[in-house]
């Protein structure tokens, strides 16, 4: 099992590394940084995404999927900030906790609702609504939380 | 876990679960719930050791505090 601290590291990586560029740093990137081969920066990506299950790898790869509340892989959440869209938040729910990545700055979440396609849009500020439009946005859990919802979490 | 235009949009979603009618959450109590103390520390350099371990206490108390005790919400299994 890697150091704390080099978990600590690699986690703070590619969390700023995510809100800066809007994309996961790959381990061959993170590597020189941390002081680590290569080889020994993909094993610790391995162990970090153990170490924080809510994001994922995507299958049969090393490649950084999700990394909540934020998603490499582009989601419906859209995330606009300083009036750049260049973010994705995981799900719907994550989407709300975005706005601690970007303190003191208006945080823009739109999506298409799955209904019918209209747009859902709430505007966030260091945690507070500050528009939601329409007003009669909801959120909701199709399966619940646990391990025996037997799906996948973000669903 | 989704954001709908009304819960009327999450009923009539090709996929929605039938048995997901307790799954509905007002936005305000969402902001709380993923809002917690933890979440202002995601970018704190010791966060995955000291803060990430917090969040699951943190988020049952948050489930109790706006009333979602189910196994639904938190994730123990139903009772048999």
């Amino acid at each position: 099992m890697a150091e704390p601290r080099l978990l600590d590291l690699m986690f703070s990586r590619i969390m700023r590394g995510l809100v800066e560029s809007g994309r996961a740093p790959h381990y061959a990137e993170l590597a020189p940084g941390l002081g680590l081969t290569v080889e020994d920066s993909r094993r610790l990506l391995g162990e970090l995404m153990q170490a924080y299950p809510i994001g994922w790898l995507h299958p049969e790869t090393d490649y950084v999927a999700s990394f909540p509340p934020l998603n490499n892989l582009p989601t419906q959440y859209r995330i606009t900030v300083r009036g750049e869209q260049k973010w994705f938040a995981q799900c719907g729910f994550e989407a709300t906790s975005v706005t601690w990545l970007f303190p003191e700055t208006t945080v823009r979440i739109e999506a298409p609702c799955l209904d019918c396609g209209d747009p859902v849009r709430v505007d966030m500020r260091d945690g507070r609504l500050i528009t939601v439009d329409p007003p009669s946005i909801v959120g909701h859990l199709n399966y619940g939380f646990g391990p025996s919802r037997g799906r996948p979490s973000y669903l | 876990m989704n954001l709908f235009r009304s819960e009327e949009h999450a009923r009539r979603w090709s996929q929605f679960n039938p048995a997901s009618e307790e799954g509905f959450i007002a936005l305000p109590d969402l902001a709380d719930f993923f809002g917690t103390e933890t979440r202002q520390h995601m970018l704190d350099a010791n966060y995955l050791s000291v803060w990430y371990p917090r969040r699951a206490a943190e988020r049952r108390a948050v489930l109790e505090r706006i009333g979602k005790t189910s196994p639904f919400w938190l994730g123990t299994p139903a009772p048999a």
